[in-house]
């Protein structure tokens, strides 16, 4: 049954013709200070699609530039044990789940990286270079050499740029790695990343099978890492390779600051924001304030016509209703117009500032721009009872005689 | 109550104030019928226009009854009032209060369209009642495009547009030239005789009182003469 038939069928309607149309009459009589609210209401709520719009657009970055390049599941070996040694096929288990799009075992431990006079502490990875690049895209990061010839030359290394700096060392080069108890060895350099990140200055990566034999530890990896397809729901995923065993974390799990960061932004836009469209309403009650004085002795006169106090009130609620719809609807297509011209210029805030957000795109999102007509007019809806209460509650017969 | 008696006023009393008490109806008791084309006449202060207020369910008594057409209104409930006053009353006051951002015809649909009346209904409706006050050409003037008599003549229109029982005006002519006066009188003298209403006028037009059939004076909220002319 229509929502319409339902309420006709309890013979009841939410408003009347006469009382929308003395509303609509009313709002059109002033017309300037009509206009000016929804104006007023139509600028906030024009400021909170933008402001959104580019909070959308720089979270979106923000996980571009984190959880886009980490791991979004880390798993590591069973609680009572020290490796994974399945790890082939625990690899190959992992992407079967559903949602998963790619697996990478690692073996990584310390290591001391020494070039002529200089050394470095750092962590060497050891990796399998297809199945690595299917989970974080180190490809796309090298500035030099190749990433594919970590696969094909035994014995070599990849550093990031800040390290490869420290040490000195270029593509072709030659270092030693050494470590307490593990087998000192040599590795040649056959690229440079940038990742942009801290990391470049402490992690190099190695053929998995020249960690093994580094840390005298063949077939075993110390965790997988995981990539899928959403990181939204990377939890989940988590939670089911824990479930046979694994010790599995999310990336919500190893980098709550991410989300902290996301939430306290998205809580003080919101809060700001929040507050100036209800200053926007402020305004919009005052005007409607203003209507219930000047049209007193009008309302006294419906009231004497046979207008019930209900009738009053829903004339007025109307009027805030009208203007508080109007408002952050025009609002909303003035933000997104606005926000596809922000847009369509690159902002560069900086290098490596916010996480490594250098620029942001503004996104323009349905969703936000329903939920902020909707909560708008419903603000404005609750803050018109107040006018509307005034005015239903006038004496009739001081109304009438009122200047 | 009998059939032709459309208003019983019994023991009406209306105090205000809350630590001076003033009185501005003591006791009053009287009986309209049905049809009769009356005046309330007296000083200012004398209750006049209370008393009017009262029996068009603007104000309530603090004791007494009124009873409209067989219905006890100090006992009726607020949606009761509201539905008397739309259908059973019209009010015609000194200055017309017709509602400014509406025209002419709008005005008078008013009561029609708060009576539930199709808007097309209720606009045919208006418009036979404004040529019936003479106002067939002006329908779509706003009140401020009309003169003072036009206006007045507007308000009568929209008063009648519900065809109510009783017709209250509030020093109705007041504000008008006597020969504007005159003309609206004679409006209302046609009507109640063309549709049997009653109409009970608050003046201090002594001539104008003079031409209705009852003339009821008060004094300090007191009746102190009530005779047919």
């Amino acid at each position: 049954m229509s929502l319409a038939r339902a309420l006709e069928s309890r013979n009841q309607v939410i408003f009347s013709v006469y009382e929308l149309f003395i509303a609509i009459r009313h709002l059109r009589s002033r017309r300037r200070q009509t206009i000016l609210s929804i104006l007023g209401i139509g600028l906030a709520v024009m400021i909170l699609m933008v402001s959104q719009a580019s909070m959308v657009g720089f979270t979106e970055e923000l996980y571009k530039k984190t959880v886009d390049n980490m791991p979004h599941v880390t798993v590591e070996p069973k609680s009572d044990e020290d490796y994974i040694y399945l790890y082939r096929s625990l690899a190959y288990d992992i992407r079967e789940i559903e949602g998963v799009t790619g697996a990478s075992p690692v073996l990584s431990g310390q290591a001391t990286f020494a070039y002529k006079d200089t050394s470095r502490n750092v962590l060497m990875q050891g990796i399998l270079v297809k199945e690595h690049n299917t989970v974080l895209h180190t490809e796309k990061d090298i500035t030099e050499g190749s990433f594919r010839d970590l696969e094909v030359t035994h014995k070599s290394v990849i550093l990031g740029d800040s390290l490869s700096e420290k040490l000195d060392v270029k593509v072709g080069d030659t270092l030693d790695a050494t470590f307490p108890e593990a087998k000192p060895t040599t590795l040649k350099v056959v690229g440079i990343y940038d990742s942009g990140t801290p990391q470049d200055e402490t992690l190099a990566y190695v053929p998995l099978s020249t960690a093994q034999h580094f840390f005298d530890n063949s077939n075993v990896a110390n965790s997988i890492l995981v990539r899928v397809e959403d990181p939204d729901y990377a939890q989940p995923i988590a939670d089911e390779i824990d479930a046979v065993g694994y010790q599995a974390s999310s990336w919500m799990e190893t980098n709550p600051e991410i989300l902290q960061m996301i939430m306290i932004e998205g809580l003080s836009n919101f809060i700001i924001l929040g507050m100036i469209i209800v200053i926007a309403s402020f305004s919009m009650v005052s005007t409607l304030f203003m209507v219930v004085m000047e049209k007193t002795k009008e309302i006294g006169m419906l009231m004497a016509m046979g207008v019930p106090r209900r009738s009053i009130l829903t004339i007025f609620l109307l009027e805030g209703g009208i203007m508080g719809l109007i408002g952050p609807v025009v609002g909303v297509l003035a933000g997104i117009v606005v926000s596809l011209y922000l847009g369509s210029i690159t902002m560069d805030i900086g290098e490596e500032a916010y996480g490594g957000v250098s620029t942001f795109p503004f996104v323009v999102r349905t969703k936000d721009a329903v939920m902020i007509v909707i909560f708008t007019f419903l603000l404005n809806l609750v803050a018109g009872i107040f006018p509307a209460r005034r005015a239903s509650r006038l004496d009739p017969v001081e109304a009438i005689s009122s200047e | 109550m009998s059939e032709k008696n459309i208003i019983q006023i019994t023991d009406l009393t209306k105090v205000y104030g809350d630590g001076v008490k003033i009185k501005a109806l003591d006791n009053v008791n009287m009986t309209i019928g049905r049809g009769e084309f009356m005046a309330i006449v007296g000083p200012s202060g004398s209750g006049k226009s209370t008393l009017l207020n009262m029996i068009g369910i603007l104000d309530t008594p603090t004791s007494g009854t009124i009873t409209l057409d067989g219905v006890d209104i100090t006992k009726a409930s607020e949606k009761e009032r509201s539905k008397m006053r739309n259908q059973k009353l019209g009010f015609i006051f000194q200055y017309h209060h017709l509602l400014p951002d509406f025209n002419a015809v709008e005005n008078v649909m008013m009561p029609l369209l708060i009576n539930g009346i199709k808007p097309t209904n209720a606009r045919a409706k208006a418009h036979t009642m404004l040529k019936e006050v003479g106002l067939g050409e002006r329908i779509n003037h706003k009140p401020r495009q009309l003169s003072g008599g036009e206006n007045q003549r507007v308000a009568i229109a929209r008063a009648l547009a519900n065809s109510p029982e009783i017709v209250i005006g509030d020093e109705l002519t007041g504000n008008l030239d006597s020969k504007t006066s005159e003309k609206i009188y004679e409006l209302l003298r046609k009507l109640n005789r063309e549709h049997n209403q009653t109409f009970i006028l608050v003046t201090h037009d002594e001539q104008m009182a003079e031409k209705t059939e009852r003339i009821i004076g008060l004094v300090d909220g007191k009746i102190t003469e009530d005779k047919s002319t």
